[in-house]
């Protein structure tokens, strides 16, 4: 178990076009034992940086080191990593024991009596004990996916890696496999990097978050810090499902004057805006209130376009009174015991306490939600600084 | 409910199967086909049993005065110096072909390394060099450059001892496994490349070196492509005959190949004993026919990826 550090790594890739760069100057620290999560969109480079701390690809630039050891340019067999792919890439003419042990007999010294011994322990950990004898082609897809797990873990690593071992599984089990693998992680603490671009998976299973886009690091932080605390309007819209409403807005006389509304803002905010007129007005979707109607201060006629009922709660897709209906500017999610019918003219309310702005070139965040009503004596969990 | 009608015809026409004549035709044309390629075998195996040199009724079967397996016999006699030839030189020859054909496939397609295309090419240009352009540097080579019939020794190991018979046929099994390698390669290169480059991937991390990784996976995974190459190159080593008559040339020669041995038999002064030919030939296709019998199954499944 060690900490993994990446130091200004970067990776290009030459291309007919030229030159493409996948990962830009990536500087991360994870943590001895902790479960680190890259997400972000496709091709922004996130299993790029995994195949790199494999060492299935060499960096262009940068090191890569496990606690003091420069790994930088050792191949894989050199580095006591495991990993599992997402295709889970298992053996098909080995049966499951075949495929757990081969790592072993590979890359250890370890007897064959004490190699039996730890595949059967991971086996029975994991609950295939009884799958030991056959191939990878007679399992289901969640089986083939513990299958892979074991893989991994019966080498017993300084890291592992993991590049979007739920991908494949349906719904139901791919929630299943989510908690499994949070308790597995917590019982073998073994430092993990778990690659997915499902902001669901990042959110509930990390300690910490690093989102990327375009082969740049957009923030790194625990799920809350980026959900409540987004860096940019990148992580803000990233982070979240729904996710977070954006209205493009300027500021003019100490208020945000958008297409179909005006919104007056305190000094405080104010004051953290200052310099900057074209804005981006940002609130997520659980902080708009739904009212009868719109009475007062930050509340706003709307009417509801369409209701996406999910049971436990509603989608509703809102649109100013002004507007337009066929485009809808807000979505905003209700409890699903709350009623509301489709084209029904209702207020809606913009609390200030819940805004995030953003600057509508850089995308940089300017003002984050006040956390008051959920910090109170408590700080927001696991949001000490980084 | 309604009932259900059926439209039944009457009279004759009722006991008769219903007969598209599109089908009727497909019949006959599998019916033509296999009367086509049947044809030949069937003469030759009734005239191999037919006493007598000449073959004056072709298609019909041996009478009891005239049916003898004597043919079969005298065949075998004449055959048998071929057969240890032949199997002496195809056997190692095409082993040889698979495990450098596929490795050379392992080491262009798996493994990667710069500047891989030019080699890759190289071996393509080795596919279609016609015979007839090595021929002649071919034998001189053979027997100016290295006479194999002369023994090999090299810092005083005797690896192969002098011998007219041996040494010729150690010279036409290199020659196969030179000439069987580039389509081997081409062959194992295109099965290699539908292998999952994440399993390769998967043993790297796993700690396997790039030998471990070809003994342990790419080899065993490999097994109906090595079907195909087996009976392919077998096929082809033991039916060739311009090398053979190149490097060996008479069919009198202590070393000759059972195509060899085969070209000439039954010929003589008197005339063409066509009842010997024909049992010889079918002898001499023995051994093809069987290796397809033994790895039918992997050839289907290599043929079908």
């Amino acid at each position: 178990m060690a900490n993994v550090i990446l130091d200004g790594v970067t990776k290009k890739f030459q291309d007919k076009s030229g030159e493409i760069i996948a990962v830009d100057d990536l500087d991360l620290n994870i943590r001895d034992g902790e479960f680190l999560v890259l997400v972000g969109p496709s091709g922004c480079g996130k299993s790029t940086t995994l195949r790199m701390v494999a060492g299935l690809e060499m960096p262009t630039e940068g090191t890569i080191s496990l606690d003091d050891k420069l790994i930088t340019n050792l191949s894989p067999q050199e580095r006591d990593v495991a990993m599992v792919f997402q295709s889970y890439a298992l053996y098909p003419h080995m049966t499951v024991r075949g495929n757990m042990s081969f790592g072993l007999e590979e890359a250890t010294e370890l007897s064959k009596e004490e190699i039996r011994e730890r595949v059967e322990d991971a086996a029975e950990m994991l609950g295939i004990y009884d799958l030991l004898d056959r191939k990878p082609g007679e399992l289901s897809g969640g089986q083939q996916q513990r299958v892979a797990l074991g893989r991994a873990i019966v080498r017993e690593p300084e890291a592992f890696l993991l590049d979007e071992p739920l991908a494949n599984l349906d719904a139901k089990l791919r929630s299943e496999m989510r908690t499994e693998l949070q308790h597995l992680q917590e019982d073998l603490d073994t430092t993990t990097i778990y690659v997915t671009h499902d902001q669901t998976e990042a959110m509930t299973m990390s300690d910490r978050i690093a989102v990327l886009n375009d082969g740049e690091l957009q923030q790194v932080g625990t799920p809350l810090e980026c959900y409540h605390r987004p860096n940019n309007q990148f992580v803000a819209g990233f982070i979240g499902d729904p996710s977070m409403n954006f209205l493009d807005v300027t500021l003019e006389d100490g208020r945000l004057v958008g297409e179909y509304f005006e919104y007056p803002l305190s000094d405080e905010v104010l004051a953290n805006i200052e310099g900057h007129d074209e804005l981006v007005f940002g609130i997520r979707p659980e902080d708009i209130e739904i009212l009868d109607a719109a009475e007062s201060r930050h509340e706003y006629p709307a009417t509801v376009d369409v209701v996406e009922p999910m049971g436990d709660e509603n989608t509703v897709h809102l649109a100013f009174e002004e507007q337009e209906r066929t485009e809808s500017a807000l979505t905003s999610t209700i409890s699903g015991m709350r009623n509301v019918d489709e084209l029904e003219s209702i207020g809606i309310g913009l609390p200030e306490s819940a805004i995030h702005l953003f600057d509508a070139e850089t995308g940089e965040s300017l003002h984050n939600r006040s956390l008051g009503e959920i910090e109170g004596d408590r700080p927001l969990k696991g949001a000490q600084p980084a | 409910m309604s009932q259900a009608t059926t439209s039944e015809p009457d009279g004759v026409a009722r006991l008769l199967p219903e007969i598209s004549y599109r089908r009727l035709g497909l019949y006959f044309l599998i019916l033509a086909f296999v009367a086509f390629f049947v044809s030949p075998i069937y003469t030759g195996l009734v005239t191999s049993l037919k006493a007598g040199g000449a073959a004056t009724t072709p298609f019909l079967p041996p009478t009891l005065d005239n049916f003898t397996l004597a043919n079969w016999g005298q065949a075998f006699d004449q055959l048998s110096r071929g057969f240890v030839n032949s199997f002496a030189m195809a056997i190692p020859a095409t082993l040889l072909d698979v495990i450098l054909g596929s490795t050379a496939a392992y080491g262009l397609t798996l493994v990667d390394w710069r500047r891989q295309m030019p080699v890759v090419l190289l071996f393509v240009f080795g596919i279609f060099l016609p015979y007839q352009a090595i021929l002649v540097p071919l034998s001189d080579f053979w027997t100016n450059m290295l006479p194999l019939t002369e023994g090999l020794i090299i810092e005083g190991i005797t690896i192969l001892p002098a011998s007219d018979r041996w040494g010729s046929l150690a010279e036409l099994t290199i020659t196969h496994v030179a000439y069987g390698i580039p389509i081997c390669f081409l062959l194992f290169r295109s099965y290699y490349k539908t292998i999952s480059k994440e399993l390769v991937e998967a043993a790297k991390v796993d700690g396997a070196s790039i030998t471990k990784i070809y003994t342990r996976i790419v080899l065993p995974l490999s097994k109906p492509m090595i079907g195909v190459v087996l009976i392919y190159q077998f096929t082809q080593i033991w039916n060739e005959f311009l090398f053979s008559l190149t490097l060996i040339g008479s069919s009198s020669d202590q070393a000759a190949t059972i195509t060899l041995i085969l070209s000439g038999i039954g010929a003589d002064l008197s005339g063409v004993n066509f009842p010997l030919r024909m049992a010889a030939a079918f002898l001499a296709a023995l051994p093809t026919i069987v290796i397809y019998v033994l790895f039918a199954e992997q050839f289907a499944e290599g043929i079908a990826t």
